[in-house]
């Protein structure tokens, strides 16, 4: 270990945190809107798949593209990864999402799953049509 | 050794390239069968990364990078993930500029360690950067600081691990044209 790895360590360390702690503080403003229907906004190329409401019982969402083959799985207001048929299964890891700021990514299918509150859902529409 | 010809030291150079490629890939391989799920997407070891700095330190730049793209299509035709091709290059080619640029110009400041872990988070920044052009939403980069503190952890150890093979290697018939006095 010399000076400089120390340096790099730091570095990267400040970084990383000045980028994670504001998400913390931000954290308990989103708490008040949390009555809010959330919805999911599904994109496959940068395009709008589908926007679902992110409901408390199960649904399952089948997308299906020239890309891939993917089954995201609804439940307790949230949504996560069920099934994916790309090679990496990256996707998976991103685990059950709730939060506005959380995202699932498949890359391989092209395949991108944000969390939008229903305000922010309803603006969204009005952008895309 | 002073009377060996260009053209023996371009074909041991070749056979390097080619059992260190040989070396990434199957590195690569092992890696997805490990069952550590780190709970950050995208975070892996980077096992391959030790192939890639080691060549850095006993051959060219560009033999590195004929390492690496080499490395990568072979892995694209194994895993057959054609699709994501394109963001393992691009994570590749810019952690190879990252640590290509380290070694050579401030080689002197940092140990493999440091070098192992600038190189390990160039490449997961160019791979969502990657998927930052596809996806054009800065979403994308919300797991990087999450990234950076495990490319600090992984980092060490490829550092270390490159440290010992490089050792090693340079006892070799093979790597002692190449070997460094550093």
């Amino acid at each position: 270990m010399k000076r400089g790895d120390l340096l790099i360590i730091g570095v990267v360390l400040v970084v990383a945190l000045v980028l994670l702690v504001p998400r913390f503080l931000g954290n308990n403003s989103s708490e008040k809107k949390h009555n809010d229907q959330r919805y999911a906004l599904i994109t496959v190329d940068n395009k709008e798949y589908k926007k679902v409401p992110l409901t408390e019982e199960e649904q399952m969402i089948t997308v299906e593209t020239s890309h891939g083959k993917n089954v995201l799985k609804v439940h307790n207001n949230g949504i996560e990864m069920h099934e994916a048929d790309c090679a990496d299964q990256v996707c998976k890891s991103f685990g059950f999402i709730t939060e506005p700021y959380q995202t699932i990514v498949c890359l391989p299918n092209r395949v991108l799953v944000e969390i939008v509150g229903g305000e922010e859902g309803a603006d969204l529409d009005v952008i895309t049509k | 050794m002073s009377l060996q010809s260009d053209a023996t030291l371009a074909l041991k150079r070749v056979v390097i390239i080619s059992i260190f490629a040989a070396i990434a890939v199957v590195l690569s391989i092992v890696e997805s069968m490990i069952p550590i799920n780190l709970q950050v997407p995208g975070a892996k070891l980077g096992l391959a990364n030790i192939m890639v700095l080691t060549c850095l330190m006993f051959l060219r730049g560009r033999d590195a990078l004929s390492l690496i793209m080499l490395k990568t299509l072979l892995t694209a035709f194994i895993f057959g993930t054609f699709s994501s091709f394109l963001f393992s290059i691009f994570g590749a080619i810019f952690s190879f500029i990252v640590m290509y640029l380290l070694i050579r110009g401030f080689g002197s400041s940092f140990s493999l360690i440091g070098i192992s872990i600038a190189g390990g988070i160039a490449h997961n920044i160019g791979q969502l950067t990657a998927a930052f052009m596809i996806f054009k939403t800065t979403k994308i980069f919300y797991y990087l600081p999450v990234l950076m503190i495990t490319g600090i952890i992984t980092g060490i150890f490829i550092g270390i691990a490159v440290k010992y093979l490089v050792k090693s290697l340079s006892g070799l018939t093979l790597f002692e044209p190449f070997a460094q006095t550093k």
